[in-house]
């Protein structure tokens, strides 16, 4: 059968925005090498509770290298389940906060757990709900999260925004672009949560939508989302959030990965004769182009490193 | 608590954003419920104001006259921003710190989490324009509105309201050295975004593109060190005569002998000093020297222009006076064929060598270098000396450099030795990588010309004072002599600003020093006592 419209779009949005974030983290996973810059404690060395690292050693070049694979990722999901920064530094903050990204962590299981039930029907046969135990399940903790996450969530974006209009320190450092961000997920949100207590109280229309799109055919349950407006702008907002978040300072999840990962938390030491040495060699071939009297313009950095100090590098000029 | 200066205001034509007044600054812990603290001069000369900028608070670190004397100037001055600026975003101008600023330019939720972790903001009364958000808002929203598609597109509505003209570059100037990017601020933030990173790019700007910095970082600084062999003037004879006069000093003093090798082929270490110690603090130089002799390390000294000199204001503003710096440190160490560099009590040297020359080195170059500390922690360890932690029988607290801890992972050697030879030794809070900064870090104990030092005393170093007096208050009494261990050169310059400001040693009796001093004061061997109880 044809495909609606709506289903296309809906596809179209998801493919923007996995296309569009995998560019992003592209775009910072093929950075040059930089110079360290890490920030103690790093939780994968050994020691991290004192904030050690393997620069308390004696001749730590000759010793083979601890790691701690677990201290990284008890850190890392601290932050990010839980916000610990926050919750640590700015408890006001985090009452709204810490709702509004669980809620969304929540909404994006709700998301999960729709699509295996989307599979479930779709090749199964086993409807949901039933008095199928893996239907059970399913169905289950989709209104757990679902539920869950449109309170939180919706709770969340309100308190931020308001937070956000009211506190003169977040008002007068944020942009028009991000109240129109938060306005944004608020309307979705709230659309959301209309729809879920006037018409798809069991989500059972969220996910005959969703077994639509993964069975790529045109169910009629499309007509019904159609023919309630609520539901409607609720699914096509969405899927603009979808197509806009990626391009956005909300795609922060990307961007938080390589805050932590290549600067904060890298801490590769370069060995000689390692692998760090060939890349370092490139970087330094690199031309400079900086204006101030002291620097070579047009030499790389090699050749600027290497300068014999002259009489007029101590002057300034606009 | 703030003094209503939005970010915008740093566009504007007043006089100053700000005028700091001591009631507005955090209280200090007693004695100073009761004694009074020395008022705040403050106004700039009038005749500044016409050619220095004055307009952020009234004071000058950027001690050159850059004040725009014509629109023309105006307008070159705001172009050469935008064209360093824009070399920021370069992979070739820039693969040094590129990824560290775009993610923190890009991600910040403007969440203000990280603002109470700010010593100035803190110290200062939470005035805005310390605010550690403040700077780094200005100069993200200048990069969105001129340099991105959106922003040209979208203006004010993406980027937030801002003009950039010559007042705003020149504020920004001066804004960047009102942080010492101890980044602090960094380890509260839940995305990672660093502040800290944001404010050295921002200096590098004017450095590396503009030729603009404070005379001590640059002009007197890493210019004088490239020139003369040393940031101090100090020339490679003049070093050996330093070294001369000291050995003597120290060998009459306490009446032993004393090596301090010099340019010895072959020694497994090359030790590198900050200068900055052969005088002000030879005391730390000649201890040095009495416990790497006693735990029997083969160690040198070198004359070579640089090679005596660990410091490297590079660091601070400049990568490419930094790459020079670091070459020269390294020739050095490979004329005297050593094993590997041991950088004494600096921490911004220690960080530089060890850390951040780290992506600079190759081949021959690739020489090992270590801290002195877990070295010493090792000889004390294996019992190379012979402590009597009673000689040490006074009130003792450590501050933790920035560049050590946070930024470099060495938290523990320094609280193990202390622990082992003074009896009286306890923490400041917080400690350890939470510290606070001295005041004097990203080279701010080093800049004192025009009114800075003012500044300096009342707001950077005003919360490592607090620290101080609080770890002491159990004994905050004149009558009781108090140690304040402060074991890198930088911070030394810090407290010692503090001490002098606040008449810590008149008031309260607490002197500052380094962590060898303490080892070599609790030597049994050594009968004299080496702390001399006062100020220096």
């Amino acid at each position: 059968m044809v495909l609606s419209l709506l289903q296309l779009s809906s596809y179209v949005a998801f493919a923007i925005f996995i296309v569009v974030t995998l560019r992003t983290a592209r775009k910072w996973a093929s950075m040059p090498m930089h110079l360290r810059w890490e920030l103690y404690p790093v939780p994968h060395e050994p020691e991290h509770e004192h904030g050690s690292s393997y620069l308390e050693k004696v001749d730590w070049q000759t010793k083979p290298r601890e790691t701690t694979l677990a201290g990284e990722l008890k850190e890392l999901l601290m932050e990010m389940l839980f916000i610990k920064r926050v919750f640590d530094h700015k408890r006001d903050l985090w009452w709204l906060t810490f709702p509004f990204h669980f809620g969304v962590y929540l909404i994006l299981g709700w998301f999960a757990l729709l699509f295996v039930g989307g599979l479930t029907q779709a090749y199964t046969g086993i409807a949901i709900p039933s008095a199928h135990p893996w239907a059970q399940l399913i169905h289950g903790l989709t209104l757990l999260t679902g539920s869950l996450g449109i309170i939180l969530g919706t709770l969340g974006t309100l308190g931020l925004l308001v937070k956000r209009l009211f506190t003169r320190e977040l008002r007068e450092y944020s942009a028009g672009v991000e109240f129109l961000n938060l306005i944004f997920i608020l309307v979705v949100f709230g659309l959301g949560a209309v729809a879920w207590l006037t018409f798809d109280t069991d989500f059972s229309t969220a996910r005959a939508y969703m077994t639509s799109l993964v069975s790529f055919s045109s169910t009629g349950i499309e007509n019904t989302v159609q023919s309630n407006s609520i539901l409607l702008a609720h699914v096509i907002l969405l899927e603009l959030l979808f197509i806009y978040i990626p391009f956005t300072k909300m795609s922060h999840f990307v961007g938080k990965y390589f805050t932590y990962h290549t600067v904060l938390w890298e801490d590769e030491p370069n060995i000689r004769g390692g692998p760090l040495e060939k890349k370092i060699k490139d970087l330094l071939t690199y031309k400079v182009s900086w204006g101030a009297p002291h620097i070579k313009k047009g030499k790389n950095w090699v050749e600027n490193a290497t300068a014999e100090v002259e009489e007029n590098w101590g002057e300034w000029k606009i | 608590m703030n003094n209503g200066v939005k970010i915008n205001d740093i566009s504007k034509p007043v006089e100053q954003l700000l005028r700091l007044r001591l009631e507005d600054l955090m209280p200090l812990p007693p004695p100073f419920d009761k004694e009074p603290e020395p008022p705040i001069e403050g106004e700039p000369k009038p005749e500044w104001r016409e050619e220095y900028f004055t307009d952020l608070d009234g004071y000058v670190a950027i001690d050159l006259p850059i004040k725009p004397k014509s629109e023309e100037e105006g307008r070159r001055f705001v172009e050469r921003f935008l064209d360093g600026l824009r070399k920021l975003t370069s992979d070739e101008d820039n693969w040094t710190f590129k990824e560290q600023f775009m993610l923190s330019i890009e991600y910040c939720a403007k969440c203000q989490t990280c603002n109470d972790a700010c010593h100035f903001y803190q110290a200062s009364g939470k005035k805005e324009i310390y605010r550690p958000t403040y700077k780094s808002e200005v100069l993200r929203r200048i990069y969105k509105k001129y340099l991105t598609p959106s922003g040209k597109i979208f203006g004010n509505f993406v980027s937030g309201e801002v003009d950039l003209n010559w007042r705003t570059v020149g504020r920004l100037a001066e804004l960047a050295y009102r942080c010492t990017f101890c980044r602090r601020c960094a380890q509260t933030c839940p995305i990672g975004v660093d502040n800290g990173v944001i404010n050295r790019e921002l200096r590098k700007i004017f450095a590396q593109e503009m030729g603009i910095a404070p005379k001590a970082f640059h002009d007197q600084g890493t210019v004088k060190q490239l020139k003369t062999g040393s940031s101090t003037g100090l020339t490679p004879d003049g070093f050996k005569d330093m070294i001369e006069f000291i050995q003597e000093d120290f060998e009459e003093k306490l009446d032993m002998k004393i090596d301090m090798p010099i340019d010895e082929k072959g020694a497994d270490i090359l030790l590198i000093h900050n200068a900055g110690e052969f005088l002000s603090w030879p005391e730390n130089i000649a201890a040095f020297a009495i416990l790497f002799n006693e735990a029997d390390l083969s160690w040198t000294m070198s004359s070579d222009p640089i090679g005596y000199d660990g410091v490297n204001y590079g660091a601070f503003c400049d990568d490419v006076q930094l790459a020079r710096i670091v070459i020269k440190h390294i020739e050095a160490a490979r004329k005297l064929d050593v094993n590997k560099i041991v950088i004494a009590e600096c921490g911004h040297a220690h960080k530089v060598l060890t850390v951040i020359a780290d992506r600079i080195l190759f081949d021959d170059l690739n020489i090992p270098r270590e801290n002195w500390l877990p070295i010493m922690w090792d000889a004390v360890r294996k019992g190379k000396f012979n402590f009597d932690p009673d000689k040490n029988q006074f009130p003792v607290t450590l501050q933790d450099p920035c560049n050590l801890v946070r930024l470099s992972g060495i938290t523990q050697p320094q609280r193990n030795i202390i622990k082992a030879i003074c009896p009286q030794f306890r923490e400041m809070e917080p400690h350890g990588v939470k510290n606070y900064c001295c005041g004097g870090g990203s080279g701010f104990a080093i800049m004192s010309s025009m009114n800075y030092p003012e500044w300096r005393k009342k707001i950077s170093v005003r919360l490592k004072v607090k620290q101080v007096l609080d770890a002491f208050q159990d004994s905050i009494s004149p009558d009781i002599n108090k140690y304040a261990c402060f074991p890198c050169s930088n911070c030394k310059g810090g407290i010692r600003d503090g001490i002098e400001h606040y008449g810590l040693w008149e008031k309260c009796r607490i002197t500052y020093g380094g962590l060898v001093e303490l080892m070599v004061n609790a030597m049994v061997d050594i009968e004299e006592p080496f702390i001399e109880w006062e100020v220096h």
